[in-house]
């Protein structure tokens, strides 16, 4: 399978932060979430992805090509929504456009249009009046008006009020029946990617934990619950992490099928949710 | 590119009339044109600089496909033809405003043009490796090293620059301007390198 995205090896070190050998595969033709905590590096990454930063080793390609000296011809084919504004001020949405609309070979003034139609936006009020949903928006319907073929965002969904976020969940579907378009996005609402999401790529502190298919998390992953008797330091070995209170113990492990097999009806193992894989994968025990 | 130059205007199309209004104010009590352009043609690309720093505008374009070899030098040729614009639009002005003969002496686009080159050259590689808020401060200190040497040790300070002035309108030799142009875009092409490579290195 074709991969649109590719990170081989990325290093990048800030003051204080670290991308430790990251390595990301974004197949095309699919939804991939982009799942981490707070400062895990999600904005570092996808920002390295746009060649807005550079990575200090690895390298990366997109559609198969590296930046330097294909960078008009990737960027042409890319759309992107970020979490931070970007727009003029003291301009209105009309007056932006006139600045994006050149720089795009396959602007699409209908489809523009539709969108703005669609999503309410005023096209002569300075986009300062607009809320942070609204330039999300102005954002989504630029992505959508030039017929990117790879949609990249930045928690999106972050600003958006509960049914605009189902909205934008079901254009980005509409827009998945294409199957040339791939969506590449950073979220901590991760009940956003139950609804679209083929694949997640998870990372943590600067290194990547996994990349796999939505379905197979619930298969390998589970939280399982206990008594405390059934621990030891053999059995603890099972699982990725421990939470143990006075009643029992609680755990995520990584192979269902094996602790279903050690442990057999002296536990209940329960699906893990998005959020549950992280929260432990944060605290470790 | 040349969108990239259309935007510096249309970013600013708001406060435009201010500057066309405040240049004919200005030529209406007799200031120099070579002083009214030099000045709005610094102030308006600078005002177009920082527009892109303080809206994360660099953001934008740089996710857009330009490259950043392009944003830098949208600002660099856009320089000399806003200034070209500002030029022009002041000598129709005053041409129109003191019904005389204006003579364009060609010495005067040149002192123009070279002080505007001069400006910039200097002014915009420390506006890309820095931001333009430490230029605010480094303008403030300079102003205030003139003040004081205006005042303490060049007595008639302004007198010997307007004298400079009217020593370079009158000189004859052709050689001097040939050898001072080259020498100004010798340093503003330097400048312009210069820029690109610290933009390239630049994070966003």
């Amino acid at each position: 399978m074709e991969n649109v995205i590719e990170l081989q090896h990325i290093q990048k070190s800030f003051n204080g932060f670290e991308i430790k050998d990251l390595s990301i595969k974004v197949k095309k033709g699919f939804v991939t979430g982009f799942i981490g905590g707070n400062g895990a590096g999600k904005s570092t990454t996808i920002k390295m992805i746009m060649n807005l930063l550079q990575q200090d080793s690895g390298t990366i390609s997109i559609f198969g090509k590296r930046y330097k000296g294909n960078e008009k011809e990737i960027k042409q084919r890319i759309g992107f929504v970020y979490d931070d504004n970007i727009f003029y001020e003291n301009i209105t949405l009309k007056d932006m456009k006139r600045i994006i609309k050149p720089a795009y070979k396959n602007w699409d003034d209908k489809t523009f249009q539709q969108y703005i139609n669609q999503f309410d936006l005023p096209l002569n009020k300075n986009m300062k009046t607009f809320s942070k949903g609204m330039k999300m928006k102005a954002s989504l319907a630029i992505a959508l008006a030039h017929h990117a073929e790879l949609i990249i965002m930045d928690e999106p969904t972050s600003g958006l009020d509960p049914i605009f976020r189902r909205e934008l969940l079901n254009i980005l579907h509409e827009l998945m029946q294409d199957e040339t378009k791939t969506i590449f996005f950073s979220t901590h609402i991760t009940t956003d990617l139950d609804r679209i999401a083929d694949y997640i790529t998870f990372i943590h502190n600067g290194e990547h934990i996994f990349t796999k298919e939505f379905y197979k998390i619930e298969e390998d992953y589970a939280i399982v619950k206990g008594t405390l008797d059934l621990l030891d330091s053999e059995t603890e070995q099972e699982f990725l992490a421990i939470r143990k209170t006075n009643r029992g113990f609680e755990a995520l492990t990584a192979n269902k099928q094996r602790v279903a097999t050690i442990f057999g009806d002296t536990v209940v193992v329960e699906k893990p949710t998005l959020e549950d894989i992280m929260y432990y994968t944060k605290k470790g025990w | 590119m040349l969108n990239l130059i259309l935007k510096d205007v249309l970013i600013q199309k708001n406060i435009l009339i201010i500057y066309i209004a405040t240049i004919i104010l200005y030529l209406l009590v007799n200031v120099s044109p070579v002083f009214i352009v030099f000045v709005y043609s610094v102030v308006f690309i600078l005002n177009a600089f920082s527009n892109d720093e303080k809206d994360n505008a660099n953001i934008l374009l740089n996710s857009l496909p330009y490259t950043r070899r392009e944003i830098v030098s949208s600002k660099y040729i856009g320089a000399l033809i806003f200034t070209g614009l500002f030029m022009l639009y002041t000598y129709v002005v005053n041409f129109f405003l003191n019904e005389q003969e204006v003579v364009v002496l060609w010495k005067e686009i040149l002192l123009t043009m070279g002080l505007v080159m001069i400006a910039i050259t200097f002014i915009l590689p420390i506006s890309y490796k820095f931001k333009t808020k430490y230029l605010t401060i480094v303008a403030v200190a300079l102003f205030g090293v003139y003040m004081v040497m205006v005042n303490y040790f060049v007595p008639n300070f302004d007198g010997k620059v307007r004298a400079l002035v009217q020593k370079f309108m009158t000189l004859q030799d052709l050689q001097l301007y040939l050898f001072a142009t080259v020498i100004i875009v010798f340093l503003y092409v330097g400048s312009w390198l210069l820029s690109i490579r610290i933009y390239e290195r630049k994070a966003f």
